[in-house]
């Protein structure tokens, strides 16, 4: 980085501000997500958590264009990026402008790129771990097939070069193998590869892929990666699936990546190697991670910070430490005691009273009002923002910044 | 299980299940009362009709009459057609050949056009094309087909004199041998290209009509099968990756949408060889469907028979197929278990 500032502990790899996303419904706009601010920094494993619904899925979404639009609308804010090893920011060459925050390097707004460029980031800068690998995995082709789709889509040059064919090789042999490479292959083309002089080449080409496959495999620590790519995903187990899925996502070695639940569709037994595996593979490539989860204490085992998220909001944000031992949110707090511990006594399990709120055009009043045990008039009427308590740890909470147009001693809201 | 033990274990089963069929065939007919009927004529007295009765076997008991016509159906001989005058296995051939013509024809344009159709439809989902796609699948799945050929036929022979009816100019086809009984095929291998013009000119109406309905449920099928798949998770998956729209909808999507299309795709054959009566008689067409029909109508037995047998088996076949082509696009589909 040209301009790495020396205040910030660490680079921001993406900063997501103010950013909306709302759902068309037949009752009427649902703000499913509503002016959501958090970033994430190079090389930290950032937690997102909440309830189901909360909008944790479609914020991690945002960062890959896969909100379909319609029924969402994305209705304002930013997602920024800056690919790391990233050049330098076209619009003031490194200097910092308004356009990159002051970084110096190239920020692409994600929200508002290209399709082709979105293309380039997805799976190669930025790639996507989903809850479920039984559903994110095609049944019906290969382990191998699938995996080999990313090496593909982004590593076209390097198994092209494999097979031989320069940058400006012309001729027929080399066209075919460019369009074998690029995932343009015509049936003659195919029929084609079984003869002298396409068959030499199209095999190391295939060698070479089939090695970058079996390879990322194996970085999972899956035995015996060669049986697995000729399998189909019903013929592995579920953990084995995820595996695929972190291999298939870390194939191009990405500068972030959203872990979507990864281990909620698993076993108990499974999730802690699984998660393990997440952890080591981050931790060795020095990789950053957006980990959305609604478990609370996983959480807290392998994330560096947390941002708790509440009814399309960021209740409160801070590193671990923070956020556990001095959680200033009453839904934070709320949340931190309805984690069962080792001295619970049977049948006391706490909770929160009431459910989320509707978000269905909601009303500019703090969304957790009304099933917080210390919510006030103020509360009402405006929406708390996202504050700073102490260095690093920001909570959006009217108990913490007093609003300034209303008296500060106002007498406490009766409720339920 | 192998593919190729499943399919030799089928056809290994398939003689049995057409003697079942013939079995059930053969006494449902005999039923409806004795096939001497196409024999009699007004002057025969009554001891010519017994012995008549006597030489085809009819005075026996039935499993001896099923006997008979059993070794006579192994020898190629399925007796004698009253409606056309000669023996079944003399005209079956040629009246096929009509039939598989038309029915190949608009089953080949119907597949291609509806699952192009579904696709189209289904990646533009609510949106005004695939509203107007609905519209026409709907229409073409609830006209009956027999009112939408004779509109056809109104329209374009009587009114526009566009189209012929019938199948061939009678002139042209006498200008050619008929090796294959395919017109189409005959004109090409006799060079002739007047015969093609015609012939393709007499197939278009009754194909549009018998294919109508089918392009119909295929473009339906599709359309929700793919509409299903596009919303599961592995095409966001695919989209991940980094794939271009082009193969996460050609190499993902459509193509598991193929699946449970396929099985719809089986059953349009049943719908073809229904479809092809009413088809034949309002266009004229000299195929097995109109053959058939006059045959039930005046108790020809032996076509009857020798029909009901003849689709039996093309279903076998046909289930067949669907069966392999499922086990080649499904993985989890395992055969024979």
């Amino acid at each position: 980085m040209n301009a790495m500032n020396t205040v910030t502990p660490a680079p921001r790899i993406a900063e997501v501000k103010g950013l909306k996303v709302h759902f068309q419904s037949k009752q009427g706009r649902v703000h499913a997500v509503d002016g959501v601010d958090f970033d994430i920094r190079d090389g930290e494993m950032l937690g997102l958590v909440g309830e189901t619904g909360c909008g944790k899925s479609v914020t991690g979404r945002c960062f890959l264009d896969l909100v379909p639009q319609p029924p969402a609308d994305i209705a304002g804010g930013r997602v920024l990026f800056r690919p790391r090893g990233g050049k330098a920011c076209p619009d003031c060459s490194g200097k910092g402008c308004e356009t990159c925050g002051g970084t110096g390097a190239e920020t692409l707004d994600l929200l508002n790129i290209p399709a082709k460029k979105m293309r380039q980031i997805r799976g190669e800068k930025i790639a996507m771990i989903f809850q479920d690998p039984g559903k994110a995995l095609n049944p019906t082709l290969t382990i191998g097939a699938q995996l080999s789709e990313v090496f593909l889509q982004h590593k076209s040059h390097e198994l092209l070069e494999a097979a031989g064919v320069g940058e400006g090789d012309r001729g027929w042999v080399a066209g075919s193998l460019r369009r074998q490479a690029n995932q343009r292959e015509g049936s003659f083309d195919r029929w084609a590869r079984r003869f002298p002089p396409l068959k030499g080449p199209s095999r190391r080409l295939q060698k070479a892929l089939d090695e970058k496959v079996a390879a990322a495999l194996a970085e999972t620590q899956i035995p015996n990666p060669r049986r697995v790519m000729t399998s189909y995903p019903h013929e592995l187990s579920g953990g084995m699936r995820q595996r695929v899925m972190i291999a298939q996502s870390l194939a191009c070695d990405p500068d972030l990546i959203i872990a979507d639940e990864p281990t909620t569709a698993l076993d108990v037994t499974i999730q802690a190697r699984i998660l393990d595996l997440i952890k080591m593979l981050q931790a060795k490539r020095r990789t950053s991670v957006l980990y959305i989860s609604h478990d609370l204490s996983l959480v807290r085992k392998v994330c560096d910070r947390v941002a708790v998220m509440y009814a399309g909001r960021i209740a409160e944000v801070g590193t671990v430490s923070q956020v556990f031992t001095d959680p200033r949110h009453p839904y934070t707090q709320g949340l931190l005691n309805a984690v069962p511990r080792a001295g619970t006594r049977r049948g006391h399990l706490a909770s929160i009273p009431g459910t989320v709120p509707e978000l269905v055009d909601p009303p500019p009043a703090c969304r957790f009002v009304d099933r917080c045990p210390k919510a006030m008039a103020q509360c009402r009427g405006a929406d708390p923002q996202l504050l700073p308590v102490t260095e690093g740890h920001d909570v959006a909470c009217f108990l913490e910044h007093p609003r300034e147009d209303t008296a500060p001693e106002t007498p406490r809201l009766e409720t339920a | 299980m192998q593919l190729r033990d499943y399919i030799i274990r089928r056809l290994i089963i398939l003689p049995f299940l057409v003697f079942g069929v013939s079995v059930v065939v053969f006494t449902l007919t005999r039923i409806g009362g004795s096939p001497i009927g196409v024999y009699l004529s007004h002057e025969m007295s009554a001891a010519e009709v017994q012995q008549l009765e006597e030489r085809f076997h009819l005075n026996e008991p039935l499993y001896v009459q099923y006997f008979y016509w059993a070794r006579g159906a192994l020898q190629g001989d399925f007796g004698y057609s009253g409606v056309a005058s000669a023996p079944v296995s003399q005209v079956f051939w040629p009246k096929l050949a009509a039939t598989l013509e038309l029915s190949v024809v608009s089953a080949a344009v119907a597949v291609m056009l509806g699952l192009w159709l579904g696709v189209f439809a289904g990646v533009r989902r609510n949106r005004w094309q695939d509203h107007v796609t609905r519209v026409v699948a709907v229409s073409g799945a609830s006209l009956p087909l027999f009112w939408f050929g004779i509109v056809l036929l109104i329209i374009f022979w009587a009114n526009l004199g566009w189209f012929p009816v019938g199948r061939s100019d009678a002139d042209i086809w006498a200008s050619m041998p008929h090796p294959t009984g395919l017109y189409m095929l005959d004109s090409i291998l006799a060079g002739s290209w007047r015969g093609f013009v015609d012939a393709v000119w007499h197939l278009i109406l009754p194909a549009i009509t018998l294919g109508f309905g089918a392009v119909a449920i295929i473009t339906r099928m599709m359309r929700s099968a793919l509409v299903e798949e596009l919303q599961q998770e592995y095409v966001d998956a695919a989209r991940a990756k980094g794939l271009p729209e082009r193969l996460v909808l050609n190499r993902h999507a459509r193509r598991n949408a193929l699946v449970p299309t396929v099985t719809v795709i089986g059953l349009t054959i049943a719908f073809l060889m229904q479809g092809a009566i009413a088809a034949e008689i309002i266009f004229r067409w000299p195929g097995l469907g109109r053959w058939m029909a006059s045959a039930v109508v005046r108790g020809d037995q032996a076509t009857i028979m020798t029909y009901v047998l003849f689709t039996s088996v093309l279903f076998l076949f046909a289930n067949l197929v669907v069966d392999i082509i499922y086990a080649k696009l499904d993985p989890r589909v395992r055969l024979g278990d």
